[in-house]
């Protein structure tokens, strides 16, 4: 039952023309970022291994599609949250909008397996998104800039990864920026059950990753205390993957944090809809 | 005014020992050893041991050309010291200078002639340098400079001869500071912020070490000069 209302809820996601927003989006920004790379990629890299310059002579190339695939995963903060909540703040809210509540509850299927759906289908809207933008971004990177070492420049240490150790980090970052991402999808859902229309969760769920962002971004004590319990904190968490040696016991802690924010977010949206009057 | 500073000091300390060895006489024996190879290439395998720069060990094949032409070449990425890569004593001493010499040493079981150079010249970049050298084989083993601005650096060299019975460096060890403030993450400043542990280290110096390893030399061999232009176009 719950795949058929999956199906359901994926046909309707599909049908909508918000939908592909996104992925035009994507579609279109990241080919101009690699042209963009293209033209001044080089001074990038420069700048990033100015200090390297001053003591050592570099061959070979850093322009690859792994170093650009790797600045484009930055966007995980801001941009692609947004997209994400364009579709998955109507999934509750557009059912209200157009009416269809009432229909869909009086169906012989519980408000447990209806928000259910709604919440796998958000997720694998999410998660086709992440995949497109891999296949834009690293794919498509490969072949215009072909392969190389990644150098990452992190706030400890510059590392530079052998060719041959890049590609499993990358899946693993764009699995963990799934998960990330599926926060943001759960958030939205979460306010799109509390309203009848979507605008409402957009600006809600954008504004609170904003506001999380900004308070994360002032050094001060009290703040500094507040970071651990934002979970825009844990977004990036996929750069841990661009690490050596690999910190598992961060990793881990922010899969746990951002799923248990999922199940949090799921749980609160169930229990908003289960009570939710479809007679007024 | 700090090489006149250097060179009356030096001059100085050293006049006991009365110029027991002529340093000029050294380094041009060391200068003219080299001068009988007119090109060579060889294999490299390359370690980088800085406490802030991580990756992976790598191979590039280093083509040298008299007097100064120089150029690496690797299918990956590689990085490599500035100063004194090519080995060639020409290299280390391609400018006027004055030589004193010092004291008797000992380097790996080989006895040195340890010899001060100061350039004369105002532009070149460096300050002073030391050399071990060892005269009866006519090589340098190990060499100190200071330059401007990459600071002091120490270089080990081991020797081994080739077929055509030319001594070169078999493993070559950089040691050198670098300043930690040159690096700076770009891309991880909230780490930067929750720590505030990278504002206090900005200002240390590190040592850093490079470790290369020479094998499969090949002498002169006729490398034409558009190979190098060619390939220096290419890095």
């Amino acid at each position: 039952m719950i795949f058929t209302l999956v199906r359901i809820e994926l046909m309707k996601i599909f049908r909508k023309w918000r939908t592909y927003i996104g992925f035009i989006a994507i579609g279109i920004l990241v080919p101009l970022l690699h042209l963009a790379m293209y033209l001044e990629g080089q001074n990038s890299i420069d700048f990033v291994t100015r200090g390297l310059r001053e003591s050592f002579i570099l061959v070979g190339n850093l322009l690859n599609g792994y170093w650009i695939s790797y600045i484009i995963l930055n966007a995980l903060t801001i941009h692609i949250p947004f997209l994400i909540t364009l579709v998955a703040a109507d999934l509750l809210a557009g059912e209200a909008t157009a009416g269809t509540y009432r229909i869909l509850v009086t169906r012989p299927v519980s408000r447990m397996q209806i928000v259910t759906s709604k919440f796998i289908a958000g997720m694998i809207y999410t998660g086709s998104l992440i995949l497109w933008l891999a296949v834009m971004s690293l794919v498509v990177g490969l072949i215009i800039f072909g392969s190389g070492e990644l150098i990452v420049a992190g706030s400890q240490a510059i590392i530079i990864f052998d060719k041959s150790d890049v590609l499993w980090r990358f899946f693993l970052a764009y699995g963990f920026g799934i998960l990330s991402m599926s926060v943001v999808c759960s958030l939205a859902i979460l306010f799109s059950s509390l309203v009848e229309n979507a605008i409402g969760p957009i600006v809600s769920t954008m504004a609170i990753i904003i506001i999380f962002i900004i308070l994360s971004a002032f050094d001060v004590a009290i703040l500094r205390e507040l970071k651990p319990y934002l979970f825009t904190n844990y977004i990036l968490s996929w750069r841990e993957f661009f690490n050596d040696p690999l910190d598992l016991t961060e990793i881990a802690k922010s899969v746990l944090i951002l799923s248990g924010h999922i199940i949090l977010f799921f749980t609160a949206t169930s229990f908003i809809f289960y009570k939710k009057d479809i007679l007024s | 005014m700090i090489h006149r500073i250097l060179s009356v000091v030096i001059l100085f300390g050293t006049l006991g020992f009365s110029q027991l060895k002529n340093p000029e006489t050294i380094l041009e024996n060391v200068k003219k050893e080299f001068d009988k190879i007119e090109d060579y290439q060889v294999d490299v395998k390359i370690k980088v041991d800085v406490d802030f720069l991580k990756m992976p060990e790598r191979e590039a094949t280093i083509f040298y050309k008299k007097p100064d032409k120089f150029h690496i070449d690797s299918e990956n990425f590689a990085l490599l010291p500035k100063s004194g890569l090519n080995s060639s004593p020409l290299g280390f001493l391609n400018y006027d200078y004055k030589a004193y010499y010092i004291r008797e040493d000992t380097v790996n079981g080989a006895i040195t002639s340890v010899i001060k150079v100061i350039p004369l010249e105002v532009s070149a970049d460096v300050i002073l340098s030391t050399f071990w050298v060892d005269t009866q084989r006519n090589i340098i083993l190990k060499v100190e400079s200071t330059r401007k601005p990459q600071g002091t650096f120490f270089i080990d060299m081991e020797y081994l001869k080739t077929k055509q019975g030319f001594w070169l460096p078999s493993s070559m060890t950089f040691s050198f500071t670098v300043d930690r403030s040159l690096y700076p993450g770009k891309l991880n400043k909230d780490n930067d912020s929750e720590s505030g542990k990278s504002k206090e280290d900005s200002s240390e110096k590190e040592t850093g070490y490079v470790y290369l390893n020479y094998s499969n030399y090949k002498v002169n061999i006729g490398l034409q000069d558009e190979l190098f232009e060619d390939k220096n176009e290419k890095k």
